[in-house]
């Protein structure tokens, strides 16, 4: 390797105000004309390390040497000035203006009459595409063109600042498989070109496509750097996975029941009316817990709010003990027996400003027990309950009049499970229902779930934690973009197994396209 | 009952309003005005003698009512800053039924008020319907409907109500449907009852009752109401129509309440700009129905007593409307900072 990196980050510390540690000491080197792949699950830190690289984020220690010298970027000007720009996930380009006035954007030069100066910018353009081998039609709106067409414009407008350190986050994650293959070509030519770049991924398979290098990241530390030839996918499965040790909630052996629910061939859209959800079909038994594992954004939401009522499903059908459920509000549906913990409890599932007792009648404020004549609220009633809640679900709170936005994570999420599983629900949809909580209050949610399952209800959970998946889980299947991946018993897989699913690699023998049918039934 | 949650909101505002009287303070030191003798002009001529303070509330009665409009728009999550036309159509429809029907005595003034409230609900309706159906913006249709009020206001008051042989102002009210004045030396009359009643009514609509809740909560936090089965349309047409009650009910005020005119003039002179001053009303009063009564009192006083900071203390009168502003402007900062983090927060 060449002694001088173009690029090197040393000991990246990042927290985050809110007290969340993203990063802990990272050390990071980019040569000249290096593809890396930065793999990792959600939330191992490393979108918000190519961030501090390309000075949108400041870390909280540690430096950043670009050709050997120490550089402080304040903000991302400064970071392209020493040529190193970043492809966001989310595109900023302005849909009515042209890909080439969305290129020469913001750089048009000094002067009143710069922006009509269109001929010097397009030979320029017109020089980058050549070199890149590009192709985009420079007169057409960015918003008649589709998704990959637009990820080209928005690296053409990073390269037309002169970037030479390319960081793409989750470039894959829009395209379809053809636009891979013309991203993989990209990139080489770009690497031809003495350009480096870095790519966010998951994606086990495409890292290993295209990439020279691979850097893991897991929980903010690096957990393995290895030369792309020398990787094998179970090997960086185990990199970006892990085996961590957490405080176990034992799950009894119990014959599960009959199905509750039972989905079949449910398919959504995501809000750009994408396919998101491609024709699913599962069942959720009374008395066990179905564990649908898989990295964020390969159709989850769009499943759960499917199933819940938040979003009309395109196709397919769904029941829950024998009924048809299909088109019904969220309301209707918990009338049914449908319990929901939603991913986002600080979205759907609490109003923040509202206070303890206003929240625990969510979703349950046109119950009789809760109303007086004349459509009154019974104030008296719903304070009782909301202490009781309180009280059986551990909730810490100064009083019921608190606004819930002065609780921690942990004390809204329990109100909030406290406040479905009162409901006496058939099922329960449980969606990352221990995301950001303490250790305490993660096990007694997952006591919690199990609690529930032992009772004989069915749940359905949710979850990016494949730790949590594997723990509470009787059977587990990996949703991949938009499909359902192997459901077996838990104890039938591996950690690397679901590792490689949820890279996308189905492992041999696996039952792809009918998942939850056969191994339940035993 | 929920307790009032007033007694931050009110700390704020006293801290708040001491800054905005140091503020005009400094603004007629610049002058050469004694703000000292200004101040005290403005404070005895709001609350010097009973009179006094009646007068003050009259001015009170009508901002009451229009703040809240825009109290329970942004409480529903919506900007509705349609209290002007509605305001309008309300005079109209109070006027209406005041000078031109004939009725018994007590059920005209019910009347005359329910005519006033119902014409200022029905103005709100379009605008409502046009969000829950085509996604239309409160904002730009209710300026719509405002200006086409204005002008409809002003035909039916000319062409239609005008009082015979007068041109400026419409047929006054029957005396049989008016308000009485609670004392000849003020122009206070007993309609403020009813305006105090009203927003004691939506208070406890919006805290008490299962419907006013999910108000609440679809302003809130939508995405949670959507989870809770609430209906955005309803909520939606549901409080646009609380909305065009208050501003109608404030519209009839101006016309069956309030001496001496008991009509509406053909500039609209007597309710021009109260359904905007709403507005102000409501962000001092934290958008809640009871601190716009608080609200409104202040504001009454502001403008009562400010024409003696003119009087007694020779302040001109655009500088008086400054020094009124900066008031407003500094107490309304609190809720204006909480509204624009809430926007821009997602």
């Amino acid at each position: 390797m060449s002694p001088q990196p173009r690029v090197e980050m040393r000991g990246i510390h990042k927290v985050y105000p809110d007290g969340t540690v993203a990063l802990r000491g990272v050390d990071f080197r980019l040569q000249q004309g290096e593809i890396v792949g930065l793999l990792g699950e959600n939330g191992a830190g490393k979108t918000t390390l190519m961030k501090i690289l390309s000075g949108l984020l400041r870390p909280t220690r540690g430096e950043i040497m670009v050709d050997g010298s120490l550089a402080h970027f304040r903000n991302p000007s400064d970071a392209l000035r020493v040529g190193i720009g970043m492809v966001h996930q989310a595109f900023n380009l302005v849909p009515p203006y042209t890909a080439l006035q969305n290129i020469v954007l913001g750089q048009e030069g000094a002067g009143p009459l710069a922006s009509f100066r269109t001929d010097e910018p397009r030979r320029r353009v017109a020089a980058l595409l050549t070199e890149t081998g590009l192709e985009i039609p420079l007169d057409d709106p960015v918003e008649s063109m589709p998704i990959g067409v637009q990820q080209r414009v928005e690296i053409l407008k990073t390269l037309y600042r002169g970037t030479s350190v390319l960081i793409l986050d989750e470039p894959t994650s829009a395209l379809a498989p053809v636009e891979v293959h013309d991203l993989s070509q990209f990139l080489k030519r770009l690497r031809a070109g003495g350009k480096s770049v870095v790519f966010i991924t998951h994606k086990l398979k495409e890292v290993l496509e295209l990439s020279d290098r691979v850097v893991v990241l897991r929980n903010g530390q690096v957990t393995g750097e290895i030369a792309t030839v020398q990787a094998t996918p179970e090997g960086l499965a185990e990199m970006m996975v892990g085996r961590k040790v957490v405080a176990r909630v034992s799950r009894a052996a119990r014959p599960p029941g009959a199905p509750v629910l039972v989905v079949r061939d449910l398919r959504a859209a995501n809000d750009q009316g994408a396919p998101a959800v491609k024709g699913l079909s599962f069942e959720v038994r009374a008395g066990e817990v179905f564990g649908i594992a898989g990295v964020e954004g390969n159709g989850q939401s769009e499943l759960v709010q499917a199933l819940t009522g938040l979003r009309p499903p395109t196709g397919g059908e769904i029941t829950l003990d024998g009924t048809r459920l299909l088109n019904l509000n969220p309301l209707e549906l918990y009338r049914r027996g449908l319990g929901h913990i939603p991913e986002d409890k600080a979205r759907f599932g609490l109003a923040l400003n509202f206070d303890l007792a206003e929240n625990s009648i969510l979703s349950r404020q046109g119950e009789r027990t809760f109303l007086g004549a004349l459509g009154r609220l019974n104030w008296g009633r719903i304070l009782a309950y909301a202490r009781d809640l309180v009280e059986r679900f551990k909730v810490l709170a100064p009083n019921v009049r608190t606004v819930v936005r002065s609780l921690s994570g942990g004390n809204q999420q329990r109100l909030l499970v406290g406040r479905e599983l009162s409901k006496q629900p058939v099922v329960i949809v449980a969606v990352h229902p221990t995301r950001g909580l303490d250790i305490a209050s993660t096990v007694y949610i997952r006591e919690l779930l199990m609690q529930m399952r032992d009772d004989g209800k069915a749940v359905l959970l949710i979850s990016a934690d494949l730790d949590e998946v594997v723990e509470l889980s009787d059977r587990i299947a990996v949703m991949y973009e938009g499909v359902l991946i192997g459901a077996a018993k838990t104890e039938e897989f591996t950690r690397e197994e679901i590792g490689l699913m949820m890279g996308g690699i189905t492992p041999k023998g696996s039952a792809y396209e009918t998942p939850a049918s056969a191994p339940a039934a035993d | 009952m929920k307790r009032l949650p007033l007694p931050r909101p009110l700390i704020e505002s006293l801290v708040t309003i001491s800054i905005g009287l140091v503020a005009g303070a400094l603004l007629m030191l610049l002058f050469d005005y004694n703000p000292v003798q200004a101040y005290r002009a403005l404070f005895v001529g709001a609350f010097g003698s009973l009179e006094d303070i009646l007068e003050t509330l009259a001015f009170a009665t009508p901002l009451m009512l229009t703040a809240l409009t825009f109290a329970v728009g942004v409480r529903g999550g919506l900007f509705n800053i349609g209290a002007e036309g509605q305001m309008y159509l309300g005079a109209i429809g109070a006027t209406f039924v005041a000078g031109l029907l004939p009725l018994p005595p007590g059920l005209h003034l019910a009347a005359a008020t329910a005519a006033g409230m119902l014409f200022g609900a029905l103005w709100a309706v379009p605008p409502a319907l046009l969000k829950a159906w085509r996604g239309v913006h409160e904002v730009i249709s209710t300026i719509m409907c405002n200006w086409i009020a204005f002008y409809l206001a002003t035909y039916l008051a000319i062409n239609f109500l005008a009082e015979p042989g007068r041109a400026e102002r419409t047929a006054p009210a029957l005396v049989t449907a008016r308000y009485p004045v609670l004392t000849e030396d003020a122009s206070l009359t007993a309609a403020i009852f009813v305006a105090l009643a009203f927003c004691l009514v939506v208070y406890l609509y919006l805290w008490g009752t299962r419907a006013g809740y999910e108000l609440r909560l679809a302003g809130e936090n939508p995405d949670a109401a959507r989870y809770a089965g609430v209906k955005g349309g309803k909520v939606i047409l549901l409080s646009f129509a609380i909305g065009g009650l208050a501003a109608g009910l404030a519209g009839a005020t101006q016309i069956i309440g309030r001496p001496p005119a008991w009509s509406l003039y053909a500039t609209l002179g007597n309710v021009i700009t109260l359904g905007f001053d709403g507005i102000g009303v409501a962000l001092v009063g934290r958008n809640h129905p009871i601190g716009g009564v608080l609200a409104a009192v202040l504001f009454g006083a502001l403008a009562h007593g400010g024409r003696f900071m003119e009087y007694h203390a020779g302040v001109l009168s655009e500088l008086v409307r400054a020094i009124n502003g900066l008031i407003v402007i500094t107490l309304a900062v609190p809720e204006l900072w909480m509204l624009a983090r809430r926007r821009f927060s997602r």
